[in-house]
Formats: structure tokens, sequence, C-alpha cells
């Protein structure tokens, strides 16, 4: 997968009882409410997941807000991020297998779904260690999977991406 | 299920985040993340604070990298970028190499389509500097 060093502008809110501290203090708390914030929102359509604050570049001046008091400081910073890209090969390892398919995962990304009908000529293998087996390789409970995905959609209730992946392809497959 | 349908990794057709945004290597997000977890382990003893806590998206990056990168050595990263971009790649197509570093141009040309395209790597020429390409990383692997 492509990660990304995204340039982003959050608004960070800070409450009335925080703004009692001065200079570092303040500094400080509008830090740390970036990164409880970017954890928490874990990840948007539009820039995919939200990995790791990289690069603080600026903080301007707070607005207040007149009716609780709370002051908005626009932050600017970096963000290590990974969006999923139709087209794109990735690398992933098996999580789960089924008879009508196999999920992966990859990094972030945790919902990669394998159809069992765009693996050509692998066949399901079932019983305790359930595999899939063809001639020349196999998948199984945390292979090594170089794939291809076909398409994505994003899951607003979970706040996160599902994939559709395929093998079918020169250089595609377990690793 | 609906992709966005105007988006294509393989022909080049991706978004503007990604043209805007710097493209990172797995083996470049490894360095940057591990630094940071150090960071963090370290103000972690110190305090009890909630900027101390691992997202489970950071943690699950981290492994990932740690897991699929294919240079570990901070020099051998360097060099890596260094090399391929000296054959006008795109930074999409520069991380997709670097990632799956491909053994031949077949390989590399069936994984990036957009390398036959637009006139860089043309005819048997363009697969000679491809060969070329993948020939300086694995030098790079090899001496690393």
């Amino acid at each position: 997968m492509v990660f990304l060093e995204a340039e982003m502008s959050w608004n960070v809110l800070i409450s009335p009882s925080q703004l009692d501290r001065k200079g570092l203090l303040l500094r400080k708390a509008i830090i740390v409410r970036l990164l409880e914030d970017v954890t928490n929102r874990r990840a948007s359509k539009e820039h995919g997941y939200y990995i790791a604050v990289n690069q603080l570049k600026a903080i301007s001046e707070g607005k207040v807000r007149e009716l609780t008091g709370d002051v908005l400081f626009p932050v600017s910073f970096t963000c290590i991020t990974q969006k999923p890209m139709k087209g794109e090969v990735m690398v992933g390892h098996v999580d789960r297998i089924l008879k009508h398919g196999v999920f992966l995962k990859s990094g972030p990304v945790e919902s990669i779904f394998l159809a069992e009908k765009s693996m050509s000529n692998y066949k399901y293998i079932g019983g305790e260690n359930a595999m899939f087996m063809n001639d020349h390789s196999k998948l199984e409970k945390d292979t090594a999977v170089r794939f291809k995905v076909l398409g994505f959609r994003w899951m607003e209730a979970d706040r996160q991406f599902q994939l559709l992946a395929t093998i079918a392809g020169d250089f595609l497959g377990p690793l | 299920m609906s992709g966005e349908e105007e988006e294509n990794a393989a022909e080049l057709k991706i978004g503007e985040e990604f043209l805007k945004a710097k493209c990172l290597m797995n083996c470049e997000v490894a360095i940057i993340l591990e630094h940071k977890y150090e960071q963090i382990q370290q103000h972690a003893s110190s305090e009890s604070d909630p900027s101390s806590q691992v997202s489970q998206v950071f943690e699950k990056s981290l492994q990932y990298v740690k897991r699929f990168s294919r240079y570990k050595n901070p020099d051998a990263v360097r060099q890596v970028r260094e090399t391929l971009s000296r054959y006008g790649l795109a930074e999409f197509e520069l991380c997709t190499l670097g990632n799956l570093c491909p053994d031949t141009s077949g390989e590399a040309t069936a994984l990036v389509p957009s390398l036959k395209s637009g006139g860089r790597f043309v005819g048997d020429p363009g697969d000679e500097k491809i060969e070329k390409m993948l020939n300086d990383l694995s030098l790079i692997k090899k001496f690393e």
C-alpha cells in the first residue's frame, strides 16, 4: 500500500478550564487535544485512515465561541494517512477463510474480501485448518498475499473502508 | 460495490490528494512510526497522559510496515528514494515499486501498468531501462 504525508488544517477546541494555563501549557493542551481528535476520528472518506500526526506546522490565533466560552484554535499539521485506491496492488495477510472466499487484512485496512470466483483455479479445502489450494500454492491463515484492489466503499457507521480484492492477474497471489 | 470509478491507480488516474501529498513507501513509514513509538514509550513512562496512548490504526500500521518493509536500514531507505527518483516516476509509482520490489521489467509493468504509458519506458529500450532501475534497487538490498 502507498501511504501519504497529507497537509491538514483542523480546528482544535479548548474548553475554558484549560485556558488558565499559559504559554507552553496551553500549547501542550492544544497538541494533546489534536492527537486525541485524530485518534478518535480514525478515518474519513476524504483522507482515508489517520495513522499518525507527523509535523506540527502552526497554531493560529484562537477564536472564542460566545455561547460556551470554548476557544477554537486552527492547527496546521501533516499527517501520515492511507487511503485505498482502485487498481492499487497491495500486500496483506489472510485473516479468515470461508468457502466462498477469503478475508484479508492489510495494515489499517481490516476488511478486504477476496471472492472464491476471482481466485481462478484455487479450490476450497475445508476442515479445522481450512485453506484454498491450487497446483502451485495455497492460502491459509496468515499467508501473505499480493492482491489488486477491484473496488472499495466507505462505511460511515464503522468509519472504515471495505475493499474487494482479486488475485487473478500476473504476479498476484500468495508470496 | 461501488468504487470511485473515476480513479484507477493502474492507469495513474489518482485522486487530487495523491497529487498534492507526498507519497511514502512502507520502509519510510516504518522509520517514522518506530521513531514516534519510541517517543510515546518514553513519554508514557514519565506521566499518564492521553497523548501517550497508541491508536489501533497506528498499531496496525506499524505492525504492517515492519512485516512488509523490504529495507530496514535508514541509509538504504534514503538510497531507494534517491535511486528511483532518477527515473521520472510519479510519486505513487515510485512508492509501489519501492514496496513491491519486482524482479523483472515484466513484473514491474504488470504491477504498475502506468509505467508503459506516457513515453518514459517505450519498447525494448524502455524495458532495459526498467531492468537497470530494478538492478539498482537490488544492489541496495544486497549491500544493506
